[in-house]
């Protein structure tokens, strides 16, 4: 069966609230309910027909043909299939998904990935501030799966990450890592400044010496440790590096000392 | 004199009104900017949850920065009569607004009369980017200085919590003994600080540190807002809406993200199509760009540059009585005219607009 596929008509003039449009939303739905199905957010009540041309039945594997920074939300609350945008999406795309695979094919704004609690994100392009972190008021970030960036990362990368895998392979902004309670972050490239600030447990590896520590984080030697191999093997089998990040012998920094200094911070040494 | 335009033409109140109303009524996506007292705030946004638009203050993103503070962390709170009465050790971080200088003097021309009673000191972590402009101040208070050569502010208050837990850090403060032997013997240490002079990163290792002395002791914050006008409308919208400005309404129901109604960012994206600016304040323009239709109630004699229709309001306490915020008190305080004058309250056009939309509707407030 062909995959249900909604092929953008025009770029639309306002901004759409996608959550609604799921595998599990759409599950039972004909192609006029589709069709009728409210996405706008301002006034005029636009619709999916109005935006989207519908072809397809298969709602366990949906497209967007064609992309837009006015995108929020796609694939919010996905739990299980597959979900793939060709071009850019706004903000909050993913969040909370909690099983099956989102593929951004362009960016994505602002908290990309927030709080996703277990499933595979991937973003082929840059993405906006607060990667997988929480909204205003709500207390934990990223609760597991994957999600990797394939381009550059804003902001509060990880804020509040709780389990789970960030990757980042083109750099990002500053205080990646911030609120860090547990799980991982992998950023090649540069960071910005003071990573890990706050962080209370968690690894943040880095392709190389960070350059813009906090004071709170201690240099803890090169300790000759079996979790760096197992993790590089971990990247590659997930396809989401093609060589190894650490290697045997990675450099370390404990910390945030002014929390609780059970964070960590591992880095490649360049001599190697 | 005209306290009304289409365009750049004067015209009377009436016909202004009905021009504005027809715009609003015909917008798609409406969004308004307000620098008021509490009823011209209480107006804008009683418009706006009508109409389906967004709001957010003239000085959006300095009061977001002091908003994420509450809605993503929270803090410990004390008022500044408390500190004033009960701290004798008050510790100021980063640069404090000219508007509470003379607060932070009056406080230390008096002895606390409760508490341990002993006459106050000050010390003052800054960070490189510290403005110099503080220091006549801070030389004024005699403030103990606690800094690292080339850290920044965020980065000092990390190595501070560190070493007041006896924690390792790669640097030290300045006088950090001194502070350490300070708050051994201070029954109530109160920091200082304002939304404008750390980022909210900052103000959340800021709050951490003030709950780690609270394990053994007592202590806590006065937060002074950068602006006392905007801390009170986000006050207001608190208590209209349930949430702060950067608040819009989609299906009639409010909903808050600093990102998504950030009004500025909309009229530069062009999501918003008209632009409702209410700024009693006088001497500020709306910001430029974007292609939205703007309506600027402002405290003007001439019309705004831009708008296709500007009305001229009065400023609490000046044109007419009101009331606003004082971070003094750390609540709300009526203002009488000191001047009054023929120009009409914010409050009042916007009823006007209200009634002047099809349907004839009444301001919910």
């Amino acid at each position: 069966m062909k995959a249900l596929t909604f092929t953008l008509i025009s770029q639309p003039k306002e901004r759409l609230d996608l959550s609604g449009l799921t595998p599990a939303a759409l599950a039972g739905l004909s192609d006029i309910q589709v069709a009728r199905l409210r996405i706008g957010t301002r006034r005029s009540p636009v619709a999916v027909g109005d935006v989207f041309k519908i072809t397809g039945k298969d709602v366990s594997n949906i497209v967007f043909e064609g992309g837009s920074a006015r995108f929020d939300k796609i694939g919010a609350g996905l739990s299980a299939g597959s979900m793939r945008v060709t071009g850019d999406v706004g903000c909050q795309a993913g969040r909370r998904m909690s099983g099956g695979s989102l593929c951004i094919e362009g960016s994505a704004g602002d908290h990309a990935g927030s709080c996703i609690i277990n499933g595979r994100m991937e973003i082929k392009g840059n993405a906006g501030d607060y990667l997988g972190g929480p909204l205003a008021g709500e207390q934990i970030g990223t609760e597991g799966g994957i999600l990797i960036v394939r381009g550059k990362a804003g902001d509060y990368a990880g804020d509040r990450l709780r389990r789970g895998t960030i990757a980042i392979l083109k750099g990002c902004g500053d205080y990646a890592g911030y609120r860090m309670i547990a799980g991982t972050i992998v950023v090649c490239g540069r960071t910005g400044a003071i990573p890990g600030y706050l962080m209370k447990r968690g690894s943040l590896l880095f392709d190389r010496r960070p350059e813009n520590l906090s004071p709170t984080f201690l240099p803890c030697g090169e300790p000759e440790i079996a979790f760096s191999t197992l993790f590089d093997r971990f990247l590659i089998d997930e396809k989401i590096m093609d060589r190894a990040l650490l290697g045997s012998k990675p450099g370390k920094y404990g910390g945030d000392n002014a929390v609780s200094g059970k964070g960590e911070i591992l880095f490649r040494k360049r001599d190697r | 004199m005209s306290v009304a335009w289409i365009g750049s033409q004067p015209v009377s109140l009436t016909d202004a009104i009905q021009n504005a109303a027809k715009l609003l009524a015909s917008s798609r996506c409406p969004v308004f900017t307000f620098d008021a007292d509490v009823h011209g705030t209480r107006s804008t946004i009683a418009l706006a949850t009508m109409l389906g638009g967004a709001y957010d203050h003239a000085s959006g993103q300095v009061l977001a920065n002091e908003v994420a503070l509450f809605t993503n962390h929270g803090g410990m709170f004390t008022t500044p009569g408390e500190a004033r009465r009960r701290s004798s050790l008050i510790i100021l971080v980063g640069e404090i607004p000219t508007l509470h200088h003379d607060l932070l003097q009056a406080w230390a021309s008096s002895k606390p009369d409760l508490g341990d009673k002993r006459s106050r000191s000050w010390f003052h972590v800054g960070g490189a980017e510290t403005d110099p402009s503080n220091g006549k101040l801070l030389r004024q208070l005699k403030a103990i200085s606690l800094r690292s050569e080339g850290l920044s502010l965020n980065a000092e208050l990390a190595v501070l919590r560190a070493q007041l837990q006896g924690r390792q850090a790669l640097v030290s403060l300045s006088n950090i003994a001194q502070l350490k032997k300070a708050l051994a013997a201070a029954q109530f240490p109160v920091f200082v600080f304002s939304g404008s002079s750390v980022a909210t990163a900052g103000l959340v290792m800021l709050q951490e540190l003030i709950v780690d002395l609270n394990i053994r002791g007592r202590a806590s914050s006065v937060f002074l807002p950068a602006d006392d006008d905007a801390w009170g409308s986000a006050l207001t919208s608190l208590w209209m809406t349930g949430f702060p400005p950067r608040t819009g309404f989609t299906n009639s129901l409010p909903s808050y993200d600093p990102v998504l109604w950030d009004v500025q960012r909309m009229i530069n994206e062009k999501e918003a199509d008209l632009h409702v600016w209410v700024s009693t304040r006088g001497g500020q323009i709306p910001p430029k760009g974007g292609q939205a239709a703007l309506i600027s109630l402002n405290r003007t004699e001439v019309p705004t540059g831009g708008a296709a229709v500007t009305i001229a309001v009065g400023q609490a306490g000046m044109d007419h009585d009101g009331v606003t915020y004082s971070s003094r008190i750390g609540t709300f305080r009526t203002l009488q005219a000191t001047a009054a004058s023929h120009l009409p309250s914010a409050s009042k056009v916007i009823s006007q607009l209200a009634e002047a939309l099809p349907g004839k509707r009444i301001l919910a407030c």
